[in-house]
């Protein structure tokens, strides 16, 4: 608890906290919805992908949208940090944000298996593996979720 | 503007306005479904534009493109989820000119999607092979579509935050 007092009062979370400045907690928001849809939305585009019929050589190039989806998660890693450390008193202790943590951190490493996995064997295999479509499953529901709590968390566990 | 307001308290006032308001859960299970349709429907149409606009170039168009339903599925869940706000809340949104903005948005992003298909430019994209270039006309409405769906979730995350709170 004393780390959360201390993380609330330091000038970076009262600026984005207390500012009325746009940029201040708005803006930082704004940048969050923004890496959601990035990050989502494209592993949406490749798991939906995955699960429809083209053949692995034709979705192999989709990899050239990674950047965008990392882009996302970065901007939302450094969106979320200054969100979390303005409203560390409500959202430390709530336990819909440890959920939507769990969440993204199984979606992460679902997204790596299908970054760095499905994807190397895309250009040499006809069909998508049967492991790539099961983990494009569970990228879904994963990300899926993440919004869910993430969205939640301003109603409930406070 | 008056006419509106009116019909805003006359919305306010009725059963299901109520029951939207009431709900435990109505309200924060529809924004969590408007965040979700809104991912489904930003990456569909932002993965098009982007590969319109040369990236991914070796991904042939029409790979793209059959994913669309997904993308007005998700417009469809914004557009459900969004209308049993502004039942529930009518008031909060029809005197904040940030509501009206991102109306306006979303209503000249519907006018770019029918630029693209009414008037050709789809029928030079749809068959799009691995490594083809888009055409310039499909690069503009590409970053316009870019541009205003930014601009959509600009407006509407500024809902709360421009204009009057809630």
């Amino acid at each position: 608890m004393n780390m959360i007092s201390w993380l609330d009062q330091t000038a970076v979370a009262t600026w984005v906290r207390e500012s009325p400045s746009l940029f201040a907690y708005p803006g930082i928001i704004t940048l969050h919805t923004v890496g959601l849809a990035l990050l989502v939305g494209i592993n949406a585009v490749i798991d939906f992908s995955i699960l429809g019929s083209t053949p692995g050589p034709s979705l192999a190039p989709m990899g050239k949208l990674f950047p965008v989806m990392w882009f996302g998660l970065w901007l939302n890693v450094l969106s979320g940090v200054a969100l979390l450390v303005a409203d560390a008193k409500t959202m430390l202790p709530n336990p819909v944000m440890w959920i939507k943590f769990v969440l993204v951190a199984l979606a992460i490493v679902n997204m790596r298996l299908i970054t760095h996995g499905v994807f190397r064997e895309l250009s040499t295999t006809s069909t998508v593996p049967p492991r790539g479509k099961v983990l494009a499953v569970t990228s879904l529901v994963l990300w899926g979720a993440a919004i869910v709590a993430g969205r939640l968390t301003a109603y409930i566990g406070q | 503007m008056e006419l509106i307001e009116s019909f805003g308290r006359w919305v306010e006032a009725t059963a299901l306005s109520h029951a939207i308001t009431r709900s435990p859960w109505i309200w924060p299970g529809g924004e969590a479904l408007h965040f979700v349709g809104l991912a489904l429907l930003f990456g569909v149409i932002g993965a098009l534009d982007l590969r319109m606009l040369g990236m991914a170039k070796r991904l042939a168009l029409p790979t793209l493109h059959r994913l669309l339903p997904w993308a007005i599925f998700g417009f469809g869940l914004c557009l459900i989820t969004g209308v049993i706000f502004l039942i529930g809340e009518p008031l909060q949104y029809i005197v904040n000119g940030v509501f009206w903005l991102k109306l306006l948005f979303i209503g000249l992003a519907g006018l770019n999607v029918l630029a693209f298909y009414a008037t050709g430019v789809y029928r030079k994209v749809e068959r799009l092979g691995p490594g083809e270039d888009a055409p310039g006309s499909a690069k503009v409405i590409a970053t316009v579509s870019l541009v205003l769906w930014l601009g959509v979730m600009f407006w509407g995350r500024m809902l709360p935050f421009i204009g009057i709170a809630f």
